[in-house]
């Protein structure tokens, strides 16, 4: 037992960059259903790309092992780099698969969604190939800085740095969604699109916003994640889109805080898992997870239960 | 309820479509191109694909059961197909060394599979459509994480190197070795399949799935026990996938975690969707073509998987019906009655009164039943609180058998929130209701109609996409118990409740006159003008066998000459065929004109009750519609 109590706040750290990770995935999600109602499939694959993005920008300003600029910079263009073509990608997608099916039944989107998923992830594999890509980011930090010590707990500092920027994006959401204007409309919208088009609200826009905010936080998290394990290839968007669901359905889908609390949570039961099974059922707990919740509780840990209109 | 000695006398049942000569010529034409094909295929290679066709085939139709009939989007079905799959290689091979005779574990895959799906089904069943996707693509996850994972510490699957080598076929001492063999055994299978579906989907469950898909909500209220069907669903789906899974295993002679992976599941969808969801002649040629395809398309093999992404696509956008779906040539032309010989439309009310002369009906029945003071249902301190919102308050009523109540009241007043519990839709968070006796409160809508309770919908629920006769039809369900069994192998009972069902939908109809009877048979119901919707609705719910109809609006937005002879109509199912009725109606004059009690509500409560002219006078009731007077200030 002991031994566990020593690797706890070890496994927290990796818990909370973990959950951080799924909780930018998960907003997507949520937003995405929030104002649609539709599950957007698609979203696993929006990650995968911004992850090869993020790689792009890395393996173009990487020379002999040392990038061109400094660090900070080469890592904040890679963000930045992931996050616009996330974004392009989701907006993309909105406007060929999904806007078209607006009105149509509930199947025909999910259908469709399903068949943007199928063609991003193909059309990675085909000019990607299938190889798996490392990010060297040997060439971003230094030795010296690999490893931070606080106490008993040791991480290292791509976690510390996952962590700062992932509840950072995650801050200045909320900021826009509480205080500016458009967040404002974009919680009309989502409570209630045709009343928010009669206050004049031009919900195709929102509908675009939603879906470029919540492709680009998955974008992010793609890019994110390949900093902290150093690899990507074309198949991870499909896990990490079942793991940024779970988290979303766990706090409450349709709800962005609760989205943000589910993939928080998710990361560290994930994390704790570890400590106990074989790391091959790692997965394994994460789907126990989201059938549990939607079985005992579909409306999830903050969402509200609402009656079917008849 | 109906009696038989009051309604029109039909002609005997289509008996005659079986022994259709064109019929018999295509089976004995698809019956030949199975015997020759698979000795006029150029070489071995296309020999395998001529019967991987046939296997894709049987698949593909397995998910149209799910998919397709019942609307249900099942991810998992490819660890279905899976599970088939290495249960054979289980008890075929030398993995655990058991050795089971392919006549048992054909049956054995089969059905482990469904109890595998019904088993999923019951976890997820109570989910709706996405979420319902989501945890099946979790559990198809789970499946192959298991897959490649159990080859330690005991060696099962085999993980990543599968399993092979298996028991040759034998079949009453005819061992099934060769490629021709295999291609004459998995066809045959396909053509089990595809008859069963032609089967199923013309019977009360196939009734029953499409009612599901295209109005999960409408179809419990009329009596479909929803739960059940998509249960029955995913285990149909999940027999087939088993099934298949087998016969694919001792085909491939081997099975892989990758053959039972997400791009299959994609290629099956695509099969289903090109098709068209639940059009079994389209599946079985969507599955044709996109095994044939690729064959040609072969130096563009990296672009295969993309393409069928941009499939899916395109045709939800473009043709969500797949390419087969009401093509011209296939549908037979009708002929119209409600064109002359000039081919200019007749008006339909012209047309209905023509017909009524016409019809055999000659006798007009005499009204012969009155309302008794017998309560038949009854409401005891019913309360509906949505979060603190009491839409029902504490309200108490009665209903006496064939009488007609009306509940009248502003908007908002619960009136239908008021039928909704009723049905069961809503289970009421306080009181009781009683049915002849017996207590229904909280039994889910479809019991409630079995107990004889029906009701309609004030914003129309019909099953917009399924014809005029098949929306009277599915309301036999509840009546009628026939089981896969009987269905399956045509047994007496489902013969005799085919045509019992057939029979009372066009007794029901004829109701209607020529509204909803002749050529609108087959009609789809959303091409029906809103008045005959309307109507619809009201036989929809007769064709449950009700004791209690429940009538929300079935006036509105008809117009003064068609609500004379609907409020006329309603007064007749009492009158003459004796049933009780709840009826919701804002026009005061229908209202008036027909109702033996009336109850008027606001904001949950029961505010008057007695003769029209008595709650029409009510201060309350003025109020409630009107607002209260200003008083004079003193």
């Amino acid at each position: 037992m002991d031994i566990y109590l020593q690797q706890l706040p070890q496994q927290l750290i990796n818990g909370l960059t973990l959950g951080g990770v799924y909780a930018l995935i998960a907003i997507g999600y949520s937003m995405v259903y929030g104002i649609l109602g539709m599950l957007n499939f698609a979203h696993g694959e929006v990650y995968m790309i911004g992850g090869f993005a993020g790689w792009w920008v890395l393996h173009l300003l990487t020379r002999n092992n040392e990038v061109l600029f400094s660090a900070a910079l080469v890592i904040s263009l890679m963000i930045i780099a992931a996050m616009a073509i996330s974004a392009l990608v989701g907006v993309i997608a909105e406007r060929l698969a999904y806007r078209p099916l607006r009105n149509a039944p509930r199947m025909n989107l999910l259908l469709s969604a399903l068949g943007v998923s199928i063609f991003l992830q193909n059309l990675v594999l085909t000019y990607q190939g299938a190889k798996v890509r490392f990010f060297h980011i040997s060439a971003l930090i230094p030795d010296s800085l690999r490893i931070i010590q606080i106490g008993p707990i040791v991480f290292s500092f791509m976690r510390g740095l996952v962590i700062a920027i992932t509840f950072l994006l995650m801050g200045l959401l909320t900021l826009m969604i509480k205080r500016t204007k458009v967040g404002k409309a974009m919680r009309a919208t989502a409570q209630d699109l045709e009343a928010a088009s009669f206050m004049g609200i031009d919900v195709n826009r929102m509908i675009v916003l939603v879906f470029l905010i919540g492709s680009a936080l998955g974008g992010a998290a793609g890019t994110l994640v390949g900093l902290l394990f150093t690899q990507v290839d074309y198949y991870v968007g499909f896990q990490a889109g079942l793991k940024g669901f779970t988290a979303a359905v766990l706090g409450g889908i349709g709800n962005i805080y609760g989205a943000m609390l589910g993939g928080i949570l998710l990361g560290l039961a994930e994390a704790l898992a570890v400590t106990f099974l074989p790391s091959a059922y790692k997965d394994v707990v994460a789907f126990v997870i989201l059938i549990v919740v939607l079985i005992v509780r579909p409306w999830g840990l903050v969402g509200e239960k609402t009656p079917e209109k008849v | 309820m109906i009696d038989r000695n009051h309604t029109a006398v039909l002609n005997p049942s289509n008996a005659a479509a079986s022994s259709d000569p064109k019929r018999l010529v295509i089976y004995a034409l698809i019956a030949a191109i199975l015997i020759i094909a698979p000795h006029i295929m150029p070489n071995s290679y296309w020999l395998r694909i001529y019967t991987m066709t046939g296997l894709w085939a049987m698949l593909a139709l397995g998910l149209n059961v799910v998919a397709g009939f019942a609307g249900l989007l099942d991810l998992a079905y490819v660890a279905f197909f899976g599970i088939g799959g290495y249960t054979f290689a289980l008890l075929s091979s030398s993995q655990l060394n058991i050795h089971l005779p392919f006549m048992l574990v054909l049956p054995l895959a089969a059905f482990f599979t469904m109890f595998v799906g019904i088993a999923l089904g019951l976890t997820s069943m109570r989910l709706k459509g996405d979420y319902l996707a989501i945890v099946t693509l979790a559990f198809a996850q789970i499946f192959k994480l298991l897959l490649l994972n159990l080859d330690a510490p005991v060696n099962i699957t085999g993980g990543v190197n599968g399993i092979y080598s298996f028991d040759p076929i034998n079949l009453f001492g005819i061992r099934i070795l060769s490629p021709v063999a295999y291609a004459y055994l998995i066809w045959f299978f396909t053509i089990v399949v595809t008859i069963g579906s032609f089967r199923i989907k013309r019977s009360r469950f196939g009734r029953g799935w499409e009612a599901i898909r295209e109005d999960e909500l409408a179809a419990e209220a009329i009596g479909v026990n929803t739960t059940w069907m998509k249960l029955m669903a995913f285990a149909g789906g999940a027999f087939i996938a088993g099934a298949a899974g087998a016969l694919f295993a001792s085909f491939q002679d081997s099975v892989f975690p990758n053959n039972f992976d997400f791009p299959q599941l994609v290629i099956v969808y695509c099969m289903v969707i090109l098709g068209g969801l639940g059009n079994i002649t389209g599946v079985i040629l969507g599955a044709v073509f996109l095994s044939i395809l690729p064959e040609f398309l072969r130096e563009y093999g990296a672009y295969r998987m993309m393409s069928y992404g941009l499939i899916l696509i395109a045709l939800m956008a473009l043709r969500p019906q797949g390419i087969m779906g009401e093509i011209g040539f296939l549908v037979k032309k009708k002929v119209r009655p409600d064109k002359d010989h000039s081919d200019r439309l007749k008006a339909s009310t012209e047309l209905y009164y023509d017909q009524k002369g016409k019809m055999p009906e000659t006798i007009e029945p005499k009204p012969q039943y009155s309302k008794s003071n017998q309560a038949i249902l009854e409401l005891k301190h019913i309360t509906m609180d949505f979060g603190g919102i009491k839409a029902v308050d504490d309200l108490s009523l009665f209903l006496n058998a064939r009488e007609i109540l009306s509940i009248i009241g502003p908007n908002g007043a619960g009136k239908t929130t008021l039928f909704n519990l009723i049905s069961g839709i809503y289970p009421p968070s306080r009181g009781s209701i009683y049915f002849e006796g017996g207590e229904i409160t909280g039994l889910k809508p479809h019991r409630v109609v079995r107990a004889g309770i029906a009701r309609t919908f004030q914003n129309l629920r019909l099953f917009d996409k399924m014809s005029v006769l098949d929306n009277a039809r599915v309301g036999q369900f509840g009546r009628t118990s026939a089981g896969p069994l009987s269905i399956l192998f045509h047994l007496p009972l489902h013969k005799k409740e085919e045509r019992q069902t057939d029979q009372k939908a066009k007794e029901i109809l004829h109701l209607f006159g020529a509204r909803l009877t002749g050529y609108r048979f087959g009609q789809q119901a959303m091409s029906l003008s809103y008045a005959n919707r309307r109507r619809m609705e009201i036989a929809r719910a007769l064709s449950t066998e009700p004791k209690v109809l429940l009538l929300d609006e079935p006036s509105a937005g008809m117009n003064p000459q068609e609500t004379i002879e609907i409020t006329a109509f309603i007064k007749t199912l009492r009158d003459v065929f004796g049933y009780t009725i709840l009826l919701i109606e804002h026009k005061l004059k229908v209202v008036q004109t027909i109702s033996d009690r009336v109850i008027a509500l606001d904001y949950g409560v029961k505010i008057a009750e007695g003769t029209y002219e008595a709650v029409a006078c009510s201060e309350q009731v003025i109020e409630a519609y009107l607002g209260r007077k200003r008083q004079p200030i003193a």
